[in-house]
């Protein structure tokens, strides 16, 4: 406790509604920004930073859907899975449309959205009707799924998709506007709605909404249809960024997903998160993703250095709790 | 035994306790009593060491006590039996009991079941216990594992034994057998600290009292010396002229529930009772009569075989929770904690949790804040929340009666019709249980209909219009106003153990 | 007062994995009869030796209510380690030690990084997964190493007739048995997982505890690690990946529960292990498409935690406190 003590600063006041906020991780992502712009050449061109925007929106919108998870007191680790059967079953309907109009690009985005909602759907029903606890469910969901692309396709990547569909994912414009439309509406959600305030009070105490007349199984079916939904749409638009559909999409986006929401600020306890404090968490872990891959570094150093920034960021989050509780 | 020398502790710059000093002589049971946030929690947890004090110390048997940990305390013969259960339900009896010393081999360090067994057997008769030490805990009754704690206190050979609201989850038969137990214990020459709200039980258990307020002790000396009145008026600090309020309403001549025949395998059976607007309609029954139960399943919470349920002389279709509320009707659950509070979110939240639909939208769900911040603001000052709780402050860190005046808000915002009230005055202080009666008659004259079940009988007597009796899943008893009688009341209570 | 068969059903859910592991025995033995012979059943075993130590030392963490994401890093890195001073000229037994080793070291990370830092065991051990994998392909280079015969040797080698990987994974699960059942640890362990905070007001050093369990886990990884090594005889990139998920999902299987305090080693873990090894089996010699395993695998702990969570909600309205009088029942 000495050490608090040591390095506590003049003005507790201000510096404690800080690092409190949710903005402690905009801030951190900004004086990282500004620490190695000077060092990286070509981190902070215009060029990059649009590379940057186009890489973090995927992973903001499935992050936004695993927070309504976490926030319901949840978890879902069968995001990666929908990504890659949707981006499958998705490209596979285009490929078989006659011709690669506008049409086979709405029936394709629609049949991806579709499954999407269905598996979190599913997922949801049997967290609720069957009372199966939400890690196994969704475990054997994310085995079961990303099983069920790869089978699919016998391991193949599949060509060929509409240039609508491809436009959706690769233009930024389009991109920029089908996410944040998405997460918009979902903070909306969280923010103004009944469902959002009736979901963080399931998050809190299930048993105390029930009793409050919170039709506690719909909420908790909703969070993860939402969930699934924001895989889906998540895997529209790197499926359109790669142009294929791929059988292991999104495979190792489970860290960078759980990692994005949980350095925002969202509770595995339930009845913490919302969707501005998980944009800045992914925008946290893509700085990373992006500075380390412009200098050069391999796959394996990011992962490693990843893992330690994920776990630093959780040290500083306790840490900055324990200030707070205590002042 | 035990000696307190100017001891004081605070939380986040905040005095909880003292500095305090006071002597418990030894063989004797010194009885702790004060208002939920006079300081008693804090006390008893100084002693048990889960807390530090900030200054002053404190004499074991004329030695410096200080212990750093709940071990350490234990170690040297200082035991304490929580409000809450701190049993583990998945180990079995004797390893409950002897959890941080079992008896063991020397190579390999394995448990000697065969000892374990014996000695398990011998604490357990100390208490008057007879099952099998092998019995997984989960299995036992409330009444059950707090005789299997005190066992385990026991086990520690202890010098000093704390009871802090020990009675809180027992009967009135179970809790006679704890009395006779502590009597014992006191016979045997072991100190006792007793922390309860319930007076009366302290009088007749304790040598001396000590009153906290506001974290220090504003009387102490022989029990004999303090009168119930005069107790209540050191705890609370002003005078209070009567434990109930004047009741002006009275009951009106038309039902708003009617209840028929409602039955549950093995819970209920054949209930049947009407409720009239304006009316107060206590339960009455012994710990685990049914009463929560039958609760549970007029509010839709569970299902009943048969039976129907009328609200305004329309039926409620059974487990349907939403549509009685719409309907008009609220539940004040028995445990704020586990269902009645969202503890964690802020008091608003907590608040606005019942009525928020009725603020939102019907197309889009979107919820009028502005709207619902005015109902809660008013809301908040007819329960009269204390000003100095924040609006975002988390439910958590409220007094045990603002919490519960944070529950009956969220209800009264819904301006019920039918009001169940379930322990609502368990573990409060008086001051915030006579408000709490007070907007309980207030409901009642607004024309609403309220079920209250108590376990204690005074607040049922100063509180009800009339009162039904509930003994082992069956109502054995209705008495009216000026039926009413304590011994009736409990001889119906024991209806079926007395014939059986 | 019990119907007629009330005991039967209750026995059957009581044992509802045991019969699960009869019942996916008994149809494929039906579809395959080479599957029900006692080669194959030693087959089975040889197979799952990995799993089943590494579900052990998982079941110490899921009995205290945390997880261990970390375990398919742990054997990866330890692999990797190994690899590297195989190749510099070291034996098998030093290869053992410098798992047991890694293993331990990184299970105690975790564990101080749980107990003095209070991180959540899942963000802790998913960082630590990350980190873990990253740092083994750093060592192996992204490529895969072939080990000496040796380690092959080691892996087929017979002590009375017996594998010495399934006499390995035996005695592990006998001692983590005794461990759990007979010793002041083991309990104390249940009693943490069940209520950390009352733990610690009853005197029970929790952290220790923790710190414990979570070494442990990492000292099991590291020996399924050396277990799978001496099978494969070789390190490649994927070396270990989705063992987390195994092991969770035999010891789950086994009806251990993700919220702390309650499942056994014997015979929860065992059959959890064996059954993922069996299914994986008896689909090779029934000549499946491949690429069908993980669909069928998952679906059927899918079905066994569907019917354990059933079993715990029928049993527990079964067991309800009864408070009218039985005689007087007119029903």
């Amino acid at each position: 406790m000495s050490l608090d003590v040591a390095i506590a600063p003049p003005h507790p006041g201000r510096w404690r509604r800080l690092l409190g906020s949710d903005y402690f991780i905009l801030l951190i992502s900004a004086l990282y920004f500004l620490a190695l712009a000077p060092f990286i050449p070509g981190f902070a061109t215009p060029e990059n930073l649009r590379n940057l925007l186009a890489n973090s929106l995927p992973l903001l919108v499935v992050a936004a859907g695993q927070t309504v998870v976490l926030i319901a007191g949840g978890i879902d680790l069968s995001v990666t899975a929908i990504m890659a059967a949707t981006s499958v079953q998705g490209a596979l309907v285009m490929q078989r449309m006659p011709n690669h109009g506008l049409l086979a690009t709405v029936t394709g985005v629609a049949a991806m959205l579709g499954i999407g909602a269905v598996v979190g759907g599913g997922n949801g029903m049997a967290i609720t009707r069957l009372r199966m606890p939400p890690f196994i469910v969704t475990l054997t969901a994310m085995m079961f799924f990303s099983g069920f692309a790869v089978w699919v396709t016998q391991s193949q990547k599949i060509n060929g998709l509409p240039e609508d569909f491809n436009n959706l994912g690769g233009k930024l414009p389009f991109t920029l506007a089908a996410s944040l439309l998405a997460v918009g509406l979902l903070g909306w959600l969280l923010r103004r709605s009944l469902f959002g305030a009736w979901l963080y009070a399931v998050g809190h105490n299930p048993r105390t909404a029930r009793v409050s007349g919170v039709p506690v199984d719909g909420v908790l079916v909703g969070a993860y249809v939402l969930s699934g939904l924001g895989a889906a749409l998540a895997s529209v638009l790197l499926t359109g960024q790669g142009e294929t559909g791929d059988p292991v999409l999104g495979r190792y986006l489970l860290l960078d997903v759980i990692g994005a929401s949980v350095i925002g600020g969202a509770s595995f306890f339930g009845g913490r998160g919302n969707v501005l404090s998980t944009a800045a968490g992914v925008l946290f872990i893509k700085l990373i993703d992006n500075s380390l891959g412009l200098l050069g570094s391999s796959h394996f150093t990011i992962m490693m250095v990843k893992g330690c920034l994920i776990l630093a960021a959780a040290l500083a989050d306790s840490l900055r709790h324990r200030l707070v509780a205590a002042n | 035994m035990i000696e307190f020398q100017g001891v004081a502790k605070s939380y986040d710059g905040i005095r909880a306790l003292g500095p305090i000093s006071f002597a418990l002589r030894p063989g004797t049971i010194l009885g702790l009593i004060g208002e939920n946030g006079a300081g008693k929690s804090t006390l008893m947890n100084l002693l048990a060491a889960t807390v530090q004090p900030d200054a002053g110390q404190m004499l074991l048997g004329g030695q410096r006590y200080a212990p750093r940990e709940p071990g350490a305390a234990l170690n040297q013969g200082v035991a304490l039996i929580h409000q809450e259960l701190n049993l583990f339900p998945n180990l079995s009896i004797a390893e409950n009991l002897f959890l941080t010393r079992f008896p063991r081999h020397w190579c390999p360090p394995f448990i000697q079941r065969h000892a374990l067994q014996a000695e398990a057997r011998e604490l357990l008769a100390e208490v008057g216990l007879d099952l099998d030490p092998g019995t997984l805990v989960e299995q036992l009754s409330p009444g059950e594992s707090q005789l299997v704690e005190i066992a385990r206190a026991l086990g520690a050979a202890p010098r000093l034994i704390l009871f802090d609201e020990a009675t809180t989850s027992l009967g009135t038969r179970e809790a006679e057998r704890l009395f006779q137990l502590v009597e014992k214990l006191r016979q045997q020459g072991i100190s006792m600290i007793y922390v309860s709200h319930t007076l009366a039980d302290v009088r007749r258990l304790c040598d001396d009292l000590v009153v906290l307020r506001d974290g220090l002790v504003v009387g102490q000396g022989p029990v004999a010396e303090f009168s119930l009145p005069r107790m209540i008026s050191l705890m609370v600090g002003r005078q209070l002229d009567q434990l109930y309020p004047t009741r002006t309403g009275e009951p009106q001549t038309d039902l708003v529930l009617e209840v028929r025949g409602i039955s549950q395998p093995g819970v209920m059976r054949n209930i049947s009772f009407q409720l009239r607007r304006g009316e107060i309609l206590g339960l009455a029954g012994l710990l685990g009569a049914g009463r929560s139960e039958l609760a549970r399943v007029l509010f839709g919470l569970e299902r009943p075989s048969s039976g129907e349920i009328r609200l305004d002389g329309i039926p409620l279709p059974p487990g349907q929770v939403r549509q009685r509320i719409q309907r008009g009707m609220a539940f004040l659950t028995e445990d704020r904690r586990t269902d009645g509070l969202c503890l964690n979110a802020s008091l608003t939240d907590n608040l606005g949790l019942v009525v928020l639909p009725q603020y939102a939208s019907g197309n889009t769900g979107r919820i009028d804040r502005t709207s619902l911040q005015g109902a809660i603001t008013t809301v908040r000052e007819a329960v009269r929340l204390s000003a100095k709780a924040a609006d975002r402050q988390p439910a958590r860190t409220l007094s045990g009666g603002n919490q519960q005046k944070v529950v009956l808000g969220k209800w009264l915002l819904a301006r019920p019709r039918v009001l169940i009230l379930d322990e609502p005055t368990r573990g409060i202080d008086v001051g915030a249980k006579f408000e709490i009666y007070r907007l309980i008659q207030a409901v009642a004259d607004q024309g609403a209909g309220v079920l209250l079940i108590s376990s204690e009988m005074e607040e049922l007597l100063g509180l009800c219009d009339r009162i039904l009796v509930l003994s082992r899943g069956e109502i054995t008893d209705t008495l009216a106003r000026d039926e009413f009688d304590q011994s009736r009341i409990l001889r119906s209570a024991l209806a079926h153990t007395l014939t059986a | 007062m019990n119907p007629p068969g009330s005991r039967l059903v209750r026995l059957a859910l009581n044992q509802a994995s045991v019969l699960l592991f009869a019942l996916v025995f008994a149809g494929f033995g039906v579809l395959a009869p080479r599957f029900l012979t006692l080669v194959n059943f030693s087959h089975i075993l040889l197979q799952s030796a990995p799993t089943l130590i590494v579900a052990v030392g998982l079941t110490f963490v899921l009995l205290t209510g945390g997880v261990d994401l970390s375990v398919g890093a742990i054997m990866f890195v330890g692999a990797a380690l190994t690899g590297r001073v195989v190749l510099g000229g070291a034996g098998p037994l030093a290869g053992l030690a410098l798992m047991l080793l890694a293993g331990a070291m990184v299970g105690l990370g975790n564990g101080i990084l749980v107990t003095r830092c209070r991180l959540l065991p899942f963000v802790v051990t998913l960082a630590v997964l990350s980190i873990g994998r990253g740092f083994g392909l750093w060592l192996t280079e992204t490529r895969a190493i072939n080990l000496p015969p040796e380690f092959l040797q080691f892996g087929a080698a017979r002590v009375a007739g017996v594998p010495v990987p399934v006499l390995l994974a035996l005695g592990v699960l006998t001692l983590a048995a005794l461990i759990l059942a007979q010793t002041a640890f083991g309990r104390q362990l249940y009693a943490v997982g069940h209520n950390a905070e009352a733990a610690r007001r009853a005197g029970i050093n929790s952290r220790r505890i923790l710190l414990v369990a979570y070494t442990l886990c990492g000292l099991c990884a590291g020996l399924g690690g050396f277990v799978s090594l001496s099978q494969l005889g070789a390190v490649s990139p994927k070396f270990g990946e989705n063992y987390e998920f195994k092991g969770i999902a035999a010891a789950v299987l086994g009806g251990t529960s993700l919220y702390g305090g309650r499942g056994r080693i014997f015979p929860g873990a065992f059959l959890g292990a064996t059954l993922i090894q069996a299914v994986e089996n008896g689909l090779v010699i029934l000549n499946t498409d491949p690429y069908l395993y993980p669909l069928i695998t998952s679906a059927i702990i899918f079905l066994a935690v569907l019917v354990d969570t059933t079993r715990a909600r029928l049993l527990a309205s079964r067991n309800r406190r009864v408070i009218l009088i039985p005689t007087a029942q007119p029903e």
